[in-house]
């Protein structure tokens, strides 16, 4: 059940080569597919940060990180305007990812799990200024905004509030997305991940 | 993704008005339009910008993706209006009433500020989104200075998806056929992902290293590239450039001299 970790010299050395070229695209379309596919099956999480996860252990935190904004980027522009300003939290999602598999948090089932609780801490302190600017502190999930809701009506800190509303559906959405990149990275063939992996 | 008007190069052929403006001018529009509308919280301001921008759309064109993006964006400004106007921290006066619960002015004025200012870019960006081809901000951002191979990261991504949804559907009804039903409970939902996404994700990568080892033979990577023959169909460019940015430079520089100001 465990993986090998990336030997690279650094996990930082990026060269956009054709290799990364390629796989650039590829994950953000991973990420719109399994956005997609979790918005057709009604389920509780986003997923659509797969594909800069898989990118991420594949290529490097550099590559992740330009997947995620791309990946932001191209949806703001052809779908949802305002997703374009959470490019930031998905640079932040790649690097960790990046860093997180380089050093081996993505070599067994148990260290998936705490690596998943990381990268939810990262998206949600990133994000959370970004909801409260753009949407007063909520997240647009129903059952997130019924917490910040009841928060706010506390007298509650809006910043603590908003936080927790964006914490509670990260953690959900990151621990299922770190499994299934998790469970993917390991079906890959190693001819695959050699390719991504040496390429530079 | 595949009814985007960015796919399909039917806008660059008819020579609309819009067409001699360049992507760089309307996304440095879409930037001036979303700092004026964060500039203050004044709404006269922020419904001019909202007509202004909504006119825009109106003389060039509305396509149904502006349509839903600003319908999820109105639903959610609902509910922020609901949330604030109920429970804002700074709520005092009591606007009116619905079956006994109060709705307060001062929660209602700013989700309103908010919902306002998501419009805005919304419409802004609606002009952007109808406007321009894929083909047309390839050429465009290249001839400005961009790497090609960055170009080809942003561009490739439109052309790609097509063909993953196509290979996710094929998987999707392999799956079916198969008897993988994805259609019951959430637990089962979540495990009748990876049929789908296990494959799926396999395959794409494995076009990517295709892909990539085409571009290779194809000599992508040669230093003596040349670059794309530069269109002059666009009206001055350079002078909306320079507008546009000492527009933005200067909203900026007044909002952090007001913010630095309001500290002492």
């Amino acid at each position: 059940m465990k993986t090998e970790p990336i030997n690279r010299t650094s996990m930082w050395k990026f060269k956009l080569s054709a290799a990364t070229m390629t796989l650039i695209p590829a994950a953000v379309g991973i990420n719109y597919v399994a956005k997609a596919l979790a918005e057709g099956l009604k389920l509780p999480v986003w997923l659509g940060s797969l594909g800069t996860f898989l990118a991420s252990m594949l290529a490097g935190p550099v590559a992740g990180a330009i997947s995620g904004f791309i990946n932001n980027v191209i949806y703001g522009l052809t779908l949802s305007p305002i997703s374009t300003v959470y490019a930031i939290t998905s640079i932040g999602i790649g690097i960790a990812v990046g860093i997180l598999h380089a050093r081996g948090w993505f070599s067994s089932a148990k260290k998936v799990f705490v690596s998943a609780i990381i990268i939810a801490i990262v998206s949600a302190v990133i994000s959370t200024p970004l909801n409260v600017i753009f949407w007063g502190g909520q997240t647009g999930i129903a059952w997130g905004d019924s917490l910040f809701a009841v928060m706010v009506a506390n007298h509650l800190p809006v910043w603590l509030a908003s936080f927790t509303d964006e914490f509670v559906l990260d953690i959900l959405d990151k621990v299922c997305v770190a499994y299934l990149a998790f469970f993917i990275y390991r079906q890959l063939p190693q001819r695959m991940v050699r390719f991504f992996r040496d390429d530079k | 993704m595949t009814d985007q008007s960015m796919l399909s190069d039917e806008s660059a052929g008819k020579s609309k008005w819009y067409n001699a403006v360049d992507p760089i001018t309307k996304l440095l529009f879409i930037l001036d339009m979303a700092l004026l509308s964060f500039a203050g919280t004044n709404l006269i301001m922020e419904a001019g910008l909202i007509t202004a921008a909504f006119l825009l759309l109106v003389f060039s064109k509305i396509s149904s993706t502006t349509v839903k993006a600003l319908g999820f964006s109105l639903f959610l400004i609902f509910t922020m209006l609901v949330i604030q106007g109920l429970f804002y921290s700074k709520n005092q006066t009591v606007l009116f009433s619905v079956l006994g619960i109060n709705f307060y002015k001062e929660g209602l004025m700013y989700a309103t500020t908010l919902g306002s200012r998501v419009l805005v870019i919304i419409l802004a960006s609606g002009f952007f989104m109808v406007t321009t081809t894929i083909s047309e901000n390839a050429k465009y951002l290249e001839q400005s200075g961009l790497s090609y191979k960055t170009v080809y990261v942003l561009m490739s991504v439109c052309y790609i998806l097509p063909e993953i949804m196509g290979n996710m559907r094929k998987i999707q009804q392999a799956q079916r056929v198969r008897g993988v039903n994805p259609q019951r409970t959430i637990l089962q939902k979540l495990k009748s992902v990876l049929p789908v996404l296990i494959p799926l994700v396999i395959k794409t990568l494995d076009q990517s290293m295709t892909r990539s080892i085409s571009l290779q033979l194809r000599g992508f990577d040669n230093p003596k590239r040349k670059a794309l023959k530069a269109d002059t169909h666009y009206r001055l460019a350079g002078m909306w450039h320079i507008g546009l940015t000492m527009i933005a430079v200067v909203l900026i520089g007044w909002k952090l001299w007001t913010k630095i100001n309001g500290l002492f």
